[in-house]
C-alpha cells in the first residue's frame, strides 16, 4: 500500500503547527498562483517556493517524488497531447503527419509542470494536516455559509467519517486480497475481462463489511445522542497565530510575484 | 513436506515515519505431520510470520524454503507453493463472497485449475470434514449462515485445496465454548490425516490442549521452541512475552514449589495433572 495522497505525516515543523484553516488557504491561492504562472520564471518562482516549503515540513523530497509516481502517466499523457495539437510558432521536428513546434513544447512542459505543482502543493496540504484538523479547517471556513443554509457541519463530518474510514478500508483490502490470494486467486494477470472478474472476490466482502461498518457507526453515534452541529463545541480550539499571518504574506508575495512574471 | 525459515525478518514500510520491525531473525523447521501452535501477544509477528510461509509477504532478509522450494527465487510458482500450504485467515467469514456455500468451497480448487467434477466432489468431501454433510446447506447463500457455519465453510475452502500444511490464524475467536470445542476437534481430526497443522493462538489452555509443539514470539522474535512440556519449563520467559502458563500447567507448578516434587512437567492438562495429583497424594510426601 503505497498511496501517500492523503496521509498524515507526523512531525512538528513550522508547516505542522500552522493553522488548517490558513493552510487551506494558502493552498486555495497556490493553486490559483500554478494557474497565474505562463511564464519560465514564475514556474521557477512556484517551484523554488514548493520546495523552500517541503524543507520546511522536514519530509523528504524523495517521500514527495514517491507520491507523484501515480499521477505520472497523466503528467505524461498531457504533455504528450499538448505537444502534438498545440498550433502556432515555430516548427521544430516535421514527420509525416506529426508536427512539433517551439509553443506546443512549450504549452506541454508548462502544463505538466503545473499538473506536478498542483500535486506537491496539495499533498503538502494533506501530509502536514491531520484528517480531523483538514475537516475542522473546511467547516469553519464554509461556516458563513451555513447561515444561508448550507449544510457546513454535516459536510464536514461526512468528509471526516469517509477520510476517517480510508485507511481501514485500504487494511480491509489488502486482508481480503491476502485471503483470497491464499486461495489461489490471481489479481494480476490475465486479459482486462479475466482481470475484472477476478475482482469480484474482493469487491463482494469488501461491500459487505463496508455497509457493516456503516451501520456500526451509525448506531455509535446514535448511542451517544449525536444530532447535527448546532450548538456544538470542540476540545480542540482553532486559533490563527503569527506564524499563519506570516504564512499568508509569503504566499501572497508570490502571488504577485507570479502575477507580474 | 518440510517448511525451513531462516533468519527471517520483514519490516513493514520501510522508509516511512510508520516503518515497524514485525519479525526478526526468526528461525525454525517445521517438519511432516507436526501440530504446532504459534503464540505470543498482540502485535508480535504470529499473522506476519505465518505469511510468509505460502509466499504473500516476502522476507525483508533471511528465506522461507517449502519442501525445497525457495519462495524468493522468482522461477517458483506462487501457485504451487499455496497449493501445498493452505492458509485460513483470522475471520475467515469475512473473505466468502459466492453465491451458494458450494460455491464459494470450489472457489480455491478452481483456481488450482481443476476439471468441474474434481472441483465439485472435493468441496463436497470438504464440507462434510468439517461437519456440514447436509447437500440443502450447499446450496444456501454463504450470508445466510451462522457465524460459526460460515467459519467452517471458509475453512472448507481451504481444506478443498488438500493442502498439506494447514495453518489456521486464531480460529476460535469471538466462537462461544462450544464452537470452540468443534474447531479444535476439526483441527485434531484434520491432523489425524496426516496434515501438518499451524495453529495460531492467544489461548494457552487451547495450544496445551493439542500441540506437541509450541512457538513462542515476542517483539518480533523467536523466544521458546519446543514441547509444551519445555515451554511450560521456562516460566519466566513465557511471563517475560506476557504470557502466563495455562492454569493446569501453573497449579502444577504451584504444587512441585510446596513440596510436591513428584508432579511431572508433562502434567499440563487435566486429564494428566489429576491423576498425578492423585499418586504424589497417595505417596504423601509432605
Ligand atoms: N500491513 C501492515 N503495515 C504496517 N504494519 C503492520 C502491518 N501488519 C502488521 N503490522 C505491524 O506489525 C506488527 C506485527 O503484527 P502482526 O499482525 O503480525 O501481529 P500478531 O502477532 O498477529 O498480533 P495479533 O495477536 O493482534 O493478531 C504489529 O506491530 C503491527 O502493528
Ligand atoms: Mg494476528
Amino acid at each position: 500500500m503505497q498511496i501517500t495522497i492523503g496521509q498524515y505525516f507526523p512531525g512538528d515543523s513550522l508547516l505542522h503547527r500552522m493553522d488548517p484553516r490558513a493552510k487551506i488557504l494558502i493552498t486555495i491561492a497556490l493553486i490559483v498562483g500554478v494557474f497565474l504562472a505562463d511564464s519560465v520564471l514564475s514556474y521557477a518562482a512556484m517551484f523554488a517556493f514548493a520546495f523552500a516549503m517541503i524543507r520546511l515540513s522536514r519530509i523528504s523530497v524523495k517521500y514527495i517524488v514517491k507520491g507523484l509516481k501515480p499521477i505520472m502517466f497523466i503528467v505524461i499523457f498531457t504533455f504528450v497531447i499538448n505537444m502534438f495539437f498545440t498550433t502556432g510558432g515555430t516548427e521544430l521536428v516535421r514527420w509525416r503527419f506529426i508536427r512539433i513546434t517551439d509553443s506546443g513544447v512549450r504549452a506541454a512542459s508548462f502544463m505538466a509542470l503545473r499538473l506536478v505543482l498542483l500535486v506537491i502543493v496539495t499533498q503538502l496540504l494533506t501530509l502536514t494536516t491531520s484528517s480531523i484538523a483538514l475537516t475542522d479547517g473546511i467547516e469553519s471556513l464554509l461556516k458563513p455559509l451555513a447561515r444561508i443554509g448550507f449544510p457546513a457541519h454535516e459536510l464536514a463530518m461526512m468528509m471526516s467519517i469517509a477520510m476517517r474510514f480510508i485507511p481501514t478500508l485500504m487494511e480491509e483490502t489488502d486482508k481480503i486480497m491476502k485471503a483470497q490470494m491464499a486461495r489461489g486467486a490471481d489479481f494480476e494477470s490475465g486479459s482486462l475481462i479475466q482481470r475484472a472478474r477476478a475482482m469480484l472476490p474482493l469487491l463482494v466482502p469488501l461491500f459487505v463489511s463496508a455497509f457493516r461498518r456503516a451501520d456500526e457507526l451509525a448506531l455509535a453515534m446514535e448511542a451517544r445522542c449525536y444530532r447535527g452541529g448546532r450548538g456544538r463545541t470542540r476540545m480542540k480550539q482553532l486559533r490563527c497565530t503569527k506564524l499563519d499571518a506570516a504564512g499568508a504574506a509569503v504566499a501572497a508575495a508570490l502571488l504577485a510575484v507570479v502575477a507580474v512574471l | 513436506m518440510p517448511i525451513e525459515v531462516k533468519d527471517l525478518t520483514h519490516v513493514y514500510m520501510p522508509g516511512t515515519p510508520f516503518e515497524k520491525k514485525a519479525l526478526d531473525g526468526v528461525s525454525f523447521t517445521l517438519e511432516n505431520g507436526e501440530f504446532v501452535g504459534l503464540i505470543g501477544h498482540t502485535g508480535s509477528g504470529k499473522s506476519t510470520l505465518i505469511m510468509h510461509l505460502n509466499g504473500l509477504l516476502k522476507p525483508t532478509l533471511g528465506s522461507v524454503t517449502v519442501d525445497g522450494l525457495d519462495l524468493s527465487d522468482k522461477n517458483v510458482s506462487l501457485r504451487d507453493v499455496r497449493k501445498r500450504v493452505g492458509l485460513v485467515f483470522q475471520y475467515p467469514e469475512y473473505q466468502l463472497f459466492e453465491e451458494t456455500v458450494i460455491g464459494d468451497v470450489m472457489f480455491g480448487p478452481k483456481n488450482l485449475g481443476l476439471g468441474a467434477e474434481e472441483c465439485r466432489a472435493r468441496a463436497e468431501e470438504a464440507l462434510a470434514q468439517v461437519g456440514l454433510p447436509d447437500a440443502a446447506l450447499w446450496e444456501k447463500s454463504p450470508f445466510e449462515l451462522s457465524g460459526g457455519q460460515k467459519r467452517r465453510v471458509a475453512i472448507a475452502g481451504v481444506l478443498a485445496m488438500k493442502p498439506g500444511t494447514l495453518i489456521l490464524d486464531e480460529p476460535t475467536a469471538g466462537l462461544d465454548p462450544r464452537g470452540r470445542d468443534e474447531i479444535m476437534a476439526l483441527m485434531r481430526a484434520i491432523h489425524a490425516k496426516g496434515t501438518t497443522v499451524v495453529m495460531v493462538s492467544h489461548s494457552m489452555t487451547d495450544v496445551s490442549r493439542l500441540c506437541g509443539r509450541i512457538l513462542v514470539m515476542n517483539h518480533a522474535r523467536l523466544t521458546l521452541d519446543g514441547s509444551p512440556a519445555d515451554v511450560f519449563a521456562d516460566a519466566a520467559r513465557l511471563r517475560e512475552a506476557g504470557l502466563d502458563l495455562p492454569p493446569c500447567a501453573a497449579l502444577a507448578e504451584r504444587l512441585r514449589g510446596a513440596g510436591f516434587a513428584g508432579i511431572p512437567g508433562e502434567a499440563f492438562t487435566q486429564e494428566a495433572l489429576a491423576p498425578a495429583i492423585l499418586a504424589a497424594l497417595g505417596r504423601g510426601n509432605v
